[in-house]
Formats: structure tokens, C-alpha cells, sequence
């Protein structure tokens, strides 16, 4: 491994964003099948539920600056997750409707 | 004499094996094992066993365990023997740096299913409370982790829904990606005498394994599909189902969630799934897809056993969806011989899924987001809580090689054996500052260790394990502990030296803690299990003594009410090429339990001294091979040899091999790729290419690192 | 099948594998006692308190009825049928321990001994020492015959053993294989006082398609199938005196 690596600049991404692109992309992949409001809303639920937040940053991140490589739906879904609506109780669980 | 020895003392304990959870007397001679024979009472078993527990036990006392602790400075060092309150010392002070130099998110842990129900929740306990973070993880990440989302996503708990006696009761048994007569011997032998009285089999594998054909038991129907295209397949029974108006309306409009089954309808029903369409795809004859479904759906009583090979793929939480799709619109869960179980490998790994050894949930599969849950757990342990999910153990890999994560406790695993990808684990491991094993004897993953912690076998702890039936079986203390202590006293141990002042008098108070927050064991206690000898969980005020069979009147979910999820066929990236012409699968074998830690130990390796690739006989002329040559086979991301088996088990274009023994080095050549949900490795598919090589490979660098007089200083 | 693996129990073994049905009243020695239709003379016996002697048979497995020692006298019947092949029926009387049973019992018991390694006799801890000590049996009244004293010992398994001197070719083994695990690996060759137990197509143990499962170590009531984990040193062939 690269020095510059091994002493783990916090500012780089804790995983590899090509690696974040994979996972993103599978799992809209998933939710493809479902109409554009749950799909969107089942993805934002995922990355909530299972992504460490840094993950999630990262790949906000990444969004903001053009987001390259991501499906628009994932897109739409990630950007859910700057929503934080007081009135609405966040869903926690598995994808739902 | 000749007479046989006469035990003097006899203990009832639990095998630490594989997920059947058989109960066994462990009989002793003036304090020694001297054999280990099946209890009759046992309600997994019946007084059956298989090779492995029955006899495969010496392992406790080979004279590779380590007995002292050992810490190094660094991976090149030898390893130097230390006292136990060093070694604590030593950790706690490494951890604590790292935190304070990387980041509270630096550090993880990783329990596995050779520990106890209390040691899995005193790990995630050590994570959650004392490091102060959610990166903790189970082995069952890299199995049954679908299991848990996928039925969670349908019926509502990711876990077997029938006892295993349940099967006596089935009329048609449904096998996907799994060897029960391989894997899960005891219940295999009961499925088997199941089909001796008549019951239907259907077996839904790449291999004709021994489950599809042995002596009186044949399956009905064998779909020997193309590695990676499960979910292709299970829609297409779904297709036939649904077209044909085979599905149970009344349960379904009684049980389930309506608009969704309309919606899953319209999407299996279309063209696209029909058997004819994806038959081919498949390597599969469309009229057995057609045969399958009409068995399956007709019952009356169908039950579904599924293993890794509906897991371990890049859909696998996808394929569980399909499983659980397909049980509710046949209306077969909620009664005696029928439902979806999971065949959970090993000995307690249900129990890690249970007691929130996940990254993102509490023990009971509570949200770590959600503030109540985290509140009940916060006032219990008298300390703050990470609301945020943590790292999963691929991805706690992922950021050792950016810099993010740089210490991690394991429990009994060996990742670099048993992960996927091996260069990219060892890569990581070699980028961590702390790695800290607490086992029975060196590994690979010792090789990248700092800090080596002496565990107890399952013969020299007290505890409770949770089989595949979600039975909650008492595992006791045969012997006392080689190196002093019981796995979950060395947990504590360390908690104190990290700071945090967790006391037990006995294991028992750890289950008591357990039962405290986590409603599907509210019940359970050594009190319990000792009067009625074990219990399936929930366990609670409506069923004191367990429950056998799930969902009988209502769904765990909001509604009470099973749904339907989408699974639409999504192809791995996987695809073979000219280069990597084969599709590689793996698999278990009866004689060695998975990477062999224990097994090879024992003279079980004279059933499987060496792991060996099955090739279909068209490939291997093709590549001029005879049985029993070496060959080099590659994949992108790596390469390993092995000898070669001609086999009529597979088919051309597939090629098996077993992962039991560590210089076949199988997960070098398994890819990166995993469920899209859980990243669940997809060892099940991997392109590879299949060579001959003349020379017989050098095998002697394997061996050192677990001889311990070679490494100690 | 449920109640013949859900009843089974670990302090007792009733002979044959517990049934459900509908019950069905009999008296054995006097005793009366109720068990489910299906069920044999043999548990009928046994949960009355009547425990009688046994060989080939026990709770696991399907009875067979070829050791002979189980005999009993049954009211309005001829002969005397073996307990664990014999059904209960309402009303029938059952008797278990009359002089002419004991001595039919002796007989049969004496003829097993005289082909059984002598000097393993005393200190014996097996079924089959038990059952001689519940007949009241220890010696046998012939001399040295033909006997399968010198049969060589299999000890092929890394972790059991077959001694065939000590076989008394109940066929438990092959039972086991056959209903408990399923493999289907031993059968009994040969006929009369030719039969044996063999492996396979006639194969050691470990060459055969056994699996290791230990389902006929656990089902031998004469110790001829033992974990060798129980003798100190190597296994030594006893002769007989």
C-alpha cells in the first residue's frame, strides 16, 4: 500500500468510491422494478439502515460533484437522504412500502 | 482385558459443529473425554449424530493449541509468550491509541458462531459500549446474511419458520442450494427417511450432490442450473404458478399484503420468465422447470430447506425474496411440514444473527437508528450509543486499505481463509496496527496478528448456542479451560482493562442480560433450559416454552401480513469469457467442517486429506486431464492449484471444489462480487480457467505458521 | 412418525419405538397398562414395570425379532412369541417371567455365550452382560466348538473397531444404517451359524460407504462395535478359556 494511504488522510473517502458505485448501483438495480416514489424511498431507506454515514457522505459527495457512474433513480434516492423533515418518522427497517 | 473402559461421569452438552445442534453426552474417565456419545433426548437429534461431533472432538487437546497469551509488535516479529493481564493490558493501551490517533470509528470487532450466545453479545457489548462504535460483525455475514434481509423483507424474521421433526410432516421437500446429507448430516437423515415413507423431493443445484441420489432416496425433480442463475429460475417456477392459477388465493388474501402479490404477479407472470425463455438461459430443460412448480405448489404440505447456494451470489437476498415469494402465494408457512428454512451452517450462527452482532442492529433485529431501542440498551449499560450503522466486515476491509480502520478484535474466524478475495484481505490485515485473534490455535489470519488471546473449546465453556431450528440448546463445561479461562471471561477481561466494568458471576447472568433486551428471548434462562433441556426462541409470556413452528396466526411484520417483494433477474457481473471459460462453485463435505480449524486436527482429514476440483469429463479431455492432475486454475483475481476429480456431478461448463484446507487456497480465486444488501460474498460464481501442470506444487510454506515451536521467540 | 423419535427417553429403553394411536388396555403379569395401538408386548412390559430381557431389540429401531430372547407367554395363544414383533391387543393377558420363559431364555443365551470371548465375561459392562445377569446366566454347559472366536479384527475406522468374535449378528447395525442414518452400508451375509456382519461389498469399514456416523457403535448391545477411544493401549483380541 502507498504510504499516502497507509497514514489515512481523514479526508479521503473510507472506502474506494468505485467501490460505492458498485454497491449503489446493485442495489438500485433492486429497486428498478418498483414505481419511481418507493423506489427512490426504498433506496434512501437502505443506504439509512445499512451504510455507515461516512459511506453515505462520500457518496453525497460524490453526487454533488456530477455524480459519474450512478443511475439517475439512485440519484434521486440518495438526495433523500439530505431530507430531514422533523414531521416525518424516518422508516428504519427493511425495504417497505 | 479388552474390556472397554467404563465412563465414570457423563455431561450433557451441545455439538459445536454444524447448525443441527445435536445434544450429546460427553463422557468422561477420571477427567478425561473418552467418548462423546449422541443424547437420545436430544430434540434436534434423537440420538443420531454424524462424524464430526461424534468423534471429531480430539482437536482440545492437540498439541498445536496454544495455551498462553502472545503479542508482537509487529507481523515480522516472532511471537512472545506473555501473562494474561500483559497481554489485556496490551490491547486495551493499542486500542485506545488508535482510537485517539484515527478515530473512535478505527476499531471493530467480528464474533463467529464457534462462540456462545453470551460471548457473540459480550462482543457486540465490547463494540457497542466500550469502543463506542457499531463496527461489529459475524461470520454469518459471509453466509446466511441474506437470510436474515430477505425473510425479514417477506414474512418478517430471517429464520427458519418449522422445527426440523416438522419435516416428518411434508409431503413435498424442496432442496435449493444445499447438501443437507453433506452439510447438515443428522437432519439429512431424516429428510431421508421422510422420502423412504413417500414424500416428494426437488432438488434445485448445479451438482447431482448426494442429496439428488442416494441409495432409496431420489429426487423427483433435479434442476441443475447454471451457477448464478438462481433467481432466473425461481421467478420462472413463480411464472408457472402464477399462469397456471396454482397459487392459494385464499391465503393469500387472508395472510399476505394483496396489491403487493398483484404487483409480484404481473412481473413473474410476464413472457419474459416463462420456463421456455429461461430453460435455456439456465442450462435447464423448460418442462422440469414446469414439473417443479406444479409439484411444489400442489403440496399439500411443501416445505423449502435452502443453504448457501441460495445465498452466497450477488442476488442472494434477492433469491430469499424468491423463496419466500413463492412459500406464501402456495400458502405453505404457519403449520406443521412446510415453510422456508435456512439451513444456518454452523453451530451458532444463528444465534450471532439473533443477538445483534450486525453493524446495524441490536440483538432481537432492533435498529440501532431507532432512539428507543437504543435508549433501552443505553440505560441498561449505563453508557452512550453510536446511533449510526456501522462497517460490515468487507467493508471494515475496504477502509484498513484507505487508512480508516486500523484494529480489529476477532473471535474465532479466520478471514483470511474463509473471506473472498484473499490478496485483498491480507492486503488489509497488513494495513491494520492492532489485529487481536482470540482462538484456539494459529491460522492464516495469525500470520497478520499482534495480539494472540488462548480461547476455551466449546467442551471447556458453559454457555448456550442457537441451532437452525432456532432451538437454544445449553452448551456445558466438560473440562476446565486449557489456558485458564472461558472464552467469555477473556470478553470481560477485556472490557475491564479497556475501562468499562462488566461483571458476571457465572454465564448465566450474561442470558439473563440477554433475555432483558431482547423480546424474543425474554424468557429463556439456565433455569429454563435446564428443566426442559432447550427452547426455540421467541420465548416469551405467550410461549414460556418456546415456539416451534412461526407465523401461525400472524406475520412478525407491521401488519401482520406477509408481502410480496419484486425480484427481478439481475445478472452477476460476474460472466465467464475466452479467458475464464468455467463458472467455479464450492461446497462442504461431510468429514470436514468448513476451513478445517478443528476437523483437520482430527483423523477426520483421512476422508478429505486434500480438497479436489470436480470437472465433468468433456472439460477435462478438452484439456487433456486424467484424474488426479494438478492444474493451475486462475481467476482474475487470482490463482491456486489443485488435483483434479473427473466427476459426472457436474456439469460441462462447471467446475466444484471444497474450501476445507488451507494450502487449496480456494478464496484467492473468489471476486469481489457480493449481495447487493448485505455484501454477502457471491463465492458461488466465480469464471475461472482450468490448465495442467506438470509439477506438484510446493506445499511446505503452509505449515510453519502453526507450529508454535517455529514461531515463539 | 412423531412419537417414535418426540417419546423417546434416555433413562429407559422400551424395546421398540413409541407409536401414536388410540389406546388400547392389556395386563401384563397381572399388571394392567394402557399404550397407544401399534404399540408392542415389549413396551407394553416395560411401561407396566415388566421389563423383559432383550438382544436385537431397542426403542430406535424397527423390531426384527431374531434374537429370541424376548419370549413370551400370552393367554389363549400357542407357542411363545417374541415380545417386540407381538402387537397389543385389548384385552389380552400377558405373562413374562414363567419357569418354561426362563429356561427357553437360558438356552437361547447359553448358545450365544458359547461363541462369546469367555474371559470378557466378568467386568463386562454392555447390554449383553446385562442382560445375562437379568436371566441369571454365566456359563455356558458346552465344550470348544466351532466357534468365530478368530475372526480378525476390523480396525480400519480411525475411530471404531469390529470384533466379530464378540457379534451375536442381532443386526442392530444394520438397522441403524438402514432407519437412523439412512446409508444403507452393512447388511448380514450368509445364513445360520454362517451369517455375518459385513461392510459394503464385503469391505473393511472405512472402504466401504459407511459415513462414520457411529449410528451402529451406538445400536450394539455386545460391545462388537466400540469406540476405540475406550481402551487404553491397542485393542487386544481376548481368547477364550
Amino acid at each position: 500500500m502507498t504510504a499516502a494511504v497507509a497514514k489515512g488522510a481523514m479526508g479521503d473517502n473510507v472506502l474506494d468510491i468505485d467501490r460505492l458505485l458498485v454497491m449503489a448501483n446493485q442495489i438500485g438495480d433492486f429497486f428498478e422494478p418498483y414505481p419511481p416514489a418507493r423506489r427512490a424511498e426504498g433506496i434512501r431507506n437502505h443506504l439509512r439502515t445499512y451504510w455507515d454515514p461516512r459511506m453515505r457522505e462520500a457518496l453525497l459527495e460524490h453526487i454533488d460533484q456530477g455524480g459519474e457512474g450512478l443511475r439517475d433513480f439512485v440519484i434521486d434516492g440518495a438526495c433523500l437522504l439530505r431530507e430531514t423533515d422533523a414531521g416525518r418518522k424516518g422508516y428504519y427497517g427493511p425495504p417497505q412500502a | 482385558m479388552p474390556n472397554p473402559v467404563k465412563p465414570d461421569r457423563s455431561v450433557i452438552t451441545t455439538c459445536a459443529y454444524c447448525g443441527v445442534g445435536c445434544g450429546f453426552k460427553a463422557e468422561t474417565h477420571q477427567g478425561r473425554i473418552v467418548r462423546m456419545i449422541p443424547w437420545k433426548e436430544g430434540k434436534a437429534n434423537h440420538g443420531h449424530s454424524c462424524v464430526k461431533g461424534r468423534f471429531a472432538f480430539d482437536y482440545y487437546q492437540h498439541p498445536d493449541r496454544v495455551r498462553s497469551p502472545m503479542i508482537r509488535n509487529s507481523i515480522d516479529e516472532p511471537w512472545r509468550e506473555v501473562t494474561w493481564d500483559e497481554a489485556f493490558r496490551h490491547t486495551a493501551s493499542e486500542f485506545r491509541r488508535i482510537q485517539s490517533q484515527y478515530g473512535q470509528k478505527s476499531i471493530g470487532a467480528v464474533s463467529s458462531s464457534r462462540c456462545t450466545n453470551e460471548e457473540i453479545f459480550l462482543v457486540q457489548k465490547l463494540a457497542r459500549a466500550v469502543f463506542g462504535n457499531n463496527n461489529i460483525d459475524n461470520c454469518a455475514r459471509i453466509c446466511h446474511s441474506p437470510t436474515q434481509f430477505g425473510m425479514s423483507a417477506t414474512v418478517g424474521w430471517g429464520a427458519a419458520s418449522q422445527h426440523f421433526d416438522s419435516i416428518l410432516q411434508a409431503d413435498v421437500i424442496m432442496v435449493v442450494g444445499a447438501n443437507p446429507t453433506e452439510g447438515h448430516p443428522v437432519f439429512g437423515s431424516l429428510m431421508k427417511r421422510r422420502i423412504r415413507e413417500g414424500a416428494r423431493l426437488i432438488v434445485i443445484d448445479p451438482r447431482r450432490t448426494e442429496t439428488v441420489d442416494s441409495p432409496h432416496c431420489r429426487a423427483s425433480v433435479h434442476l441443475p442450473l447454471r451457477p448464478g442463475t438462481n433467481v432466473a429460475v425461481l421467478d420462472s417456477i413463480a411464472h408457472v404458478v402464477v399462469r397456471e392459477r396454482l397459487y392459494n388465493e385464499a391465503f393469500v388474501r387472508e395472510r399476505c399484503e394483496w396489491e403487493e402479490f398483484e404487483g409480484w404477479m404481473a412481473l413473474v407472470g410476464d413472457d419474459r420468465y416463462a420456463p421456455e425463455r429461461i430453460g435455456p438461459e439456465a442450462g435447464i430443460d423448460p418442462d422440469a422447470i414446469r414439473q417443479a412448480a406444479r409439484l411444489y405448489a400442489g403440496g399439500p404440505n411443501s416445505a423449502i430447506y435452502y443453504g448457501l447456494g441460495v445465498t452466497e451470489h450477488s442476488q442472494g437476498s434477492t433469491g430469499v425474496m424468491c423463496l419466500g415469494n413463492l412459500a406464501l402465494a402456495c400458502g405453505m408457512l404457519g403449520r406443521e411440514g412446510v415453510g422456508v428454512n435456512p439451513l444456518r451452517g454452523q453451530g451458532n450462527v444463528q444465534g450471532g444473527s439473533c443477538l445483534g452482532s450486525w453493524p446495524h442492529v441490536f440483538s432481537g433485529y432492533r435498529f440501532v437508528t431507532d432512539p428507543e431501542v437504543r435508549g433501552s440498551f443505553e440505560q441498561e449499560w449505563g453508557v452512550g450509543l453510536d446511533g449510526e450503522p456501522g462497517l460490515r466486515l468487507p467493508n471494515m476491509f475496504d477502509a484498513a486499505l484507505t487508512g480508516h480502520f486500523r484494529g480489529m478484535f476477532i473471535m474465532g474466524e479466520d478471514p483470511v481463509q474463509s473471506d473472498p478475495n484473499q490478496q485483498h484481505v491480507i492486503a488489509a490485515f497488513r494495513n491494520m496496527e492492532c489485529v487481536v485473534l482470540q482462538d484456539l490455535f494459529l491460522n492464516e489470519t495469525s500470520r497478520y496478528a499482534h495480539v494472540f488471546l488462548p480461547g476455551s473449546s466449546s467442551l471447556e465453556k458453559e454457555g448456550t448456542f442457537t441451532s437452525a431450528e432456532r432451538r437454544v440448546n445449553r452448551v456445558r463445561k466438560v473440562v476446565e479451560p486449557l489456558a485458564g479461562y472461558q472464552d467469555w471471561e477473556i470478553v470481560v477481561k477485556l472490557m475491564n482493562a479497556m475501562g468499562y466494568p462488566a461483571h458476571y458471576d457465572h454465564a448465566g447472568q450474561i442470558l439473563d442480560e440477554i433475555a432483558r433486551l431482547s423480546p424474543a428471548y425474554r424468557g429463556m434462562s439456565f433455569e429454563l433450559l435446564e428443566r426442559i433441556g432447550s427452547a426455540q426462541w421467541p420465548c416469551d409470556e405467550e410461549a414460556p416454552e418456546g415456539t416451534e413452528v412461526l407465523h401461525r396466526q400472524r406475520f412478525p411484520r407491521a401488519n401482520g401480513r406477509g408481502t410480496f417483494m419484486l425480484t427481478e433477474f439481475v445478472p452477476t457481473r460476474e460472466r465467464t469469457n475466452d479467458c475464464y471459460p468455467l463458472l467455479l462453485t464450492t461446497g462442504r463435505i461431510l468429514s470436514q467442517y468448513n476451513v478445517g480449524t478443528q476437523t483437520r486436527r482430527t483423523a477426520n482429514s483421512m476422508w478429505h486429506p486434500e480438497d479436489r476440483l470436480e470437472i465433468h469429463a468433456e472439460d477435462a479431455h478438452a484439456r487433456g486431464l486424467a484424474d488426479g492432475d494438478w492444474v493451475n486454475v486462475t481467476s482474475r483475481f487470482g490463482s491456486t492449484r489443485l488435483r483434479v476429480k473427473l466427476s459426472k456431478r457436474v456439469n460441462p461448463g462447471v467446475v466444484y471444489t471444497t474450501f476445507h484446507h488451507a494450502q487449496s487456497k480456494a478464496n484467492t480465486l473468489t471476486s469481489d462480487l457480493s449481495d447487493w444488501a448485505t455484501n454477502c460474498p457471491e463465492y458461488k460464481v466465480t469464471a475461472v480457467d482450468v490448465t495442467r501442470v506438470t509439477a506438484e506444487p510446493d506445499r511446505r510454506t503452509a505449515e510453519p505458521a502453526r507450529k508454535l515451536d517455529e514461531v515463539l521467540a | 412418525m412423531w412419537a417414535e423419535l418426540r417419546e423417546l427417553r434416555d433413562d429407559r429403553d422400551v424395546g421398540t419405538p413409541p407409536r401414536d394411536g388410540e389406546p388400547v388396555t392389556l395386563t401384563v403379569d397381572d399388571q394392567t397398562v394402557t399404550v397407544p395401538a401399534g404399540s408392542s408386548v415389549m413396551l407394553a412390559a416395560a411401561l407396566a414395570g415388566r421389563s423383559i430381557p432383550k438382544l436385537c431389540a431397542t426403542d430406535t429401531l424397527e423390531p426384527f425379532g431374531s434374537c429370541r430372547v424376548c419370549l413370551v407367554e400370552i393367554d389363549g395363544r400357542k407357542g411363545y412369541p417374541a415380545s417386540c414383533t407381538t402387537l397389543v391387543e385389548p384385552g389380552m393377558a400377558v405373562r413374562t417371567d414363567t419357569g418354561k420363559l426362563q429356561s427357553l431364555r437360558r438356552g437361547v443365551l447359553e448358545l450365544y455365550l458359547s461363541d462369546f470371548p469367555a474371559g470378557d465375561i466378568p467386568d463386562g459392562w454392555s447390554e449383553f452382560h446385562a442382560t445375562l445377569e437379568q436371566c441369571g446366566v454365566s456359563s455356558h454347559p458346552y465344550g470348544d466348538g466351532a466357534s468365530h472366536l478368530d475372526s480378525p479384527v476390523d480396525l480400519s475406522n480411525p475411530y471404531f473397531l469390529f470384533d466379530p468374535a464378540k457379534c451375536i449378528v442381532c443386526s442392530r447395525c444394520v438397522r441403524a444404517c438402514e432407519e437412523i442414518q439412512g446409508t444403507f452400508a452393512l447388511t448380514v451375509d450368509g445364513r445360520g451359524f454362517e451369517s455375518r456382519i459385513v461392510a459394503g461389498q464385503d469391505q473393511p469399514f472405512f472402504e466401504s460407504e459407511c459415513v462414520s456416523c457411529g449410528a451402529c457403535v451406538q445400536a450394539c448391545p455386545s460391545q462388537a462395535l466400540i469406540e476405540k477411544s475406550l481402551f487404553e493401549g491397542e485393542y487386544r483380541h481376548a481368547e477364550s478359556c
